[in-house]
């Protein structure tokens, strides 16, 4: 490891045990990924190495008053402060869900090792450093919305909240990720195991301040026959990557992964997927959608991996960016992985600009240049936020794609 | 009184080239005139130098609506002022819904006209209502703007913006091409419905069979870039039977 990496002062983990003492070790063999590693060709830590950051050990007073406008209002609240968990916030969880701390529940934390994404810097630092570890089991229908809330103030920090998830079989929920900090990195760890037949509808934000890192990693597996509606919006921060990696483990599951990313300034958004159906008869869908203006960068990277006894898998994928400006630029790179024969799986990848025959036609009823030009990229976003058919949720995340095409005309008519 | 169009000595490239030589057309409120001529003769290029799109630049003369010059307009501007074309080729826009994109463009002339914003349920009633003598049916105005229409549709739906924005000058770019005999009748009646003695229709086409449906009261020969003749509706008919040979030579 070289000496300019990001060596957080990780003295007081020296009596970590188990799987966490695992994570430490891997953790300080390898440190952050260089630009050589493959999936990590695009997505460049070398400013986050410079930022000298310590991880957080103690919640920001703020509180979240502002954010849970926002929310769903008969929603749940479980708060985040620089990665630190508000216990008090367990008193309100609805009845068919228990909760308990990772650090006293060897189990779940071992489920959860097994299910994060592998090798994976987030997985390993988080989990070792874990700020809060939080476990929450949800048995039979529960459909007050749980949304947690990470908020932070202390840019010198890193925050590590590690939650995981447990659907029972039969179980269903609704859950969602707000992630609205000012820490420096904020690198939540998430497990999420769906049971069989179970249900989850789920919304992640991210929209951290201007100057933080976000780096997520997330793992989730599918039972036979449940469902999986997720979607993620990636608005925040200068550097965010959110990476999820799923594995259908059971037959007939039915998994939608969503995501728009809308950068500008110098944004740097980098939403990864790994998508492994291991077994057969699954349907997974991916919808896309980026939009970047002034000299933001997109990447997408998505893997459809297919078993050898997958047959009947139905994986589809596609990917499109829009470009507003000439500096902005997108990457995508799609893999499909089929080892089964009888599947049907399709992906795509555009990267495109507003058309102006389009803009053309728009003006010429009157319609001014701005308006029309937030017509058509509302029009390219709701391909995939229609996807949601979680009210509740939709009403969330519709909000957030609204605000930033405002704060773009806006920012457009400032330069004129 | 300034007439409602005045086109003066008007030159226009696209790119390097220039299409556009000269053109002089002074139309006054309440009339018609057609603009006819060969491909290539620069029908389109005037559409577009009217309507002010990109690409299509004035490199002379000017364009007054109603004696005030369009020339430093946005199409927005200029559409806002009173104008609309009706495109040759209508533009599809995915995901655009059509009735969102029917009630902006018609609260942008309102809003510029000092109005409110029409309401939503009076909105729906008065598109009905212009849709149904346009032979457009509910499902046609759910759909995004121009997706899945067929050739005929997208023209009669050009016909039905042109109703709800009542503009004052309307530039039919061939309006009738791709239209078979019942389709060429529901656009004609449809554009004859707005005939109003304060409006005035620049009717572009190749053919002559349009005008007999919206018979125009001047008809004006454009090849190589300049107007060669002009006449009454009668010069529609003599060019149907001899064709363009020879007009460039006229002029």
């Amino acid at each position: 490891m070289s000496a300019s990496m990001m060596q957080p002062n990780l003295d007081q983990l020296a009596g970590l045990t188990g799987v966490r003492a695992g994570a430490l070790s891997r953790w300080q063999e390898t440190g952050w990924p260089n630009s050589r590693v493959e999936q990590w060709r695009f997505t460049r830590l070398a400013s986050l190495e410079k930022m000298d950051l310590r991880p957080a050990s103690a919640a920001a007073p703020a509180g979240t008053e502002a954010i849970s406008a926002v929310l769903p209002e008969n929603g749940v609240i479980l708060s985040f402060s620089n990665g630190v968990l508000d216990v008090a916030g367990l008193a309100a969880l609805p009845d068919g869900v228990t909760a308990s701390f990772l650090s006293e529940n060897d189990t779940a934390l071992a489920v959860l090792a097994a299910l994060v994404p592998a090798s994976h810097p987030v997985s390993d630092l988080s989990l070792a450093v874990m700020t809060s570890g939080l476990h929450l089991e949800i048995a039979g229908r529960v459909d007050v919305p749980i949304i947690l809330v990470f908020t932070g103030d202390d840019n010198g920090v890193s925050s590590h909240p590690v939650v995981s998830v447990k659907l029972a079989d039969g179980a269903s929920t609704v859950l969602a990720e707000w992630h609205q900090s000012a820490v420096g990195l904020s690198a939540p760890l998430m497990a999420i195991e769906v049971g069989d037949k179970a249900r989850l509808d789920y919304a992640k934000v991210q929209h951290e301040s201007a100057q933080s890192a976000h780096l997520a990693a997330t793992g989730l597996t599918l039972g036979e026959g449940s469902v999986f509606e997720g979607f993620q919006i990636s608005v925040g921060g200068q550097l965010a990557r959110l990476e999820t990696h799923i594995t259908l483990t059971g037959e007939n599951a039915d998994c939608t992964l969503s995501a728009i990313y809308l950068g500008r300034a110098n944004q740097h958004h980098d939403i990864t997927t790994n998508m492994s159906h291991a077994k057969g008869h699954c349907l997974s869908n991916q919808i896309i959608r980026g939009v970047l203006d002034d000299s933001a960068r997109g990447v997408f990277q998505g893997k459809v991996h297919v078993a050898p006894d997958a047959q009947k898998t139905d994986g589809q994928q596609m990917s499109r960016a829009l470009l507003l400006s000439r500096k902005a630029e997108a990457d995508a790179k799609p893999e499909l992985e089929i080892y089964a024969d009888d599947v049907l799986c399709a992906h795509g990848a555009t990267v495109g600009e507003l058309d102006e025959t389009q803009l053309f036609y728009l003006t010429s009823r009157g319609i001014d240049r701005d308006t029309a030009r937030g017509m058509l990229i509302s029009a390219f976003l709701d391909d995939a936020i229609d996807s949601i058919s979680h009210p509740a949720l939709a009403a969330m995340l519709r909000p957030v794609t609204t605000a930033w095409m405002t704060a773009s005309n806006r920012s457009e008519t400032g330069d004129k | 009184m300034a007439p409602l169009l005045e086109i003066r000595d008007l030159h226009a490239s696209v790119g390097d080239t220039p299409i556009l030589k000269g053109i002089n057309l002074t139309i006054n409120a309440g009339e018609i005139h057609a603009i006819m001529g060969p491909n290539g003769s620069g029908k389109s290029t005037m559409s577009y130098a009217l309507a002010g799109r990109d690409g299509y630049e004035v490199t002379g003369g000017d364009i007054l609506m109603n004696g005030v010059s369009m020339l430093e307009m946005e199409p927005d501007e200029r559409a806002r002022a009173g104008m609309f074309l009706a495109f040759q080729y209508p533009v599809e826009l995915p995901g655009v819904g059509g009735m969102s994109f029917l009630r902006a463009a018609v609260n942008a002339r309102r809003i510029e006209a000092g109005e409110d914003e029409i309401d939503q349920l009076e909105f729906v009633k008065l598109v009905r209502a212009k849709a149904k003598h346009l032979s457009i049916n509910d499902d046609m105005l759910k759909r995004a703007v121009n997706v899945g229409f067929s050739g005929g549709e997208k023209k009669r739906y050009e016909i039905l913006q042109m109703a709800l924005l009542e503009p004052v000058l309307s530039v039919l770019d061939e309006t009738d091409s791709g239209l078979d005999v019942d389709a060429l009748k529901i656009v004609s009646d449809g554009v004859n419905l707005l005939r109003d003695p304060a409006r005035s229709m620049l009717v572009i086409t190749h053919y002559q069979r349009l005008l007999n449906h919206i018979v125009p009261d001047y008809v004006h020969i454009l090849a190589g870039g300049k107007i060669r003749r002009t006449g009454g509706k009668e010069l529609a008919l003599e060019v149907e039977e001899s064709g363009y040979v020879g007009i460039d030579d006229a002029a």
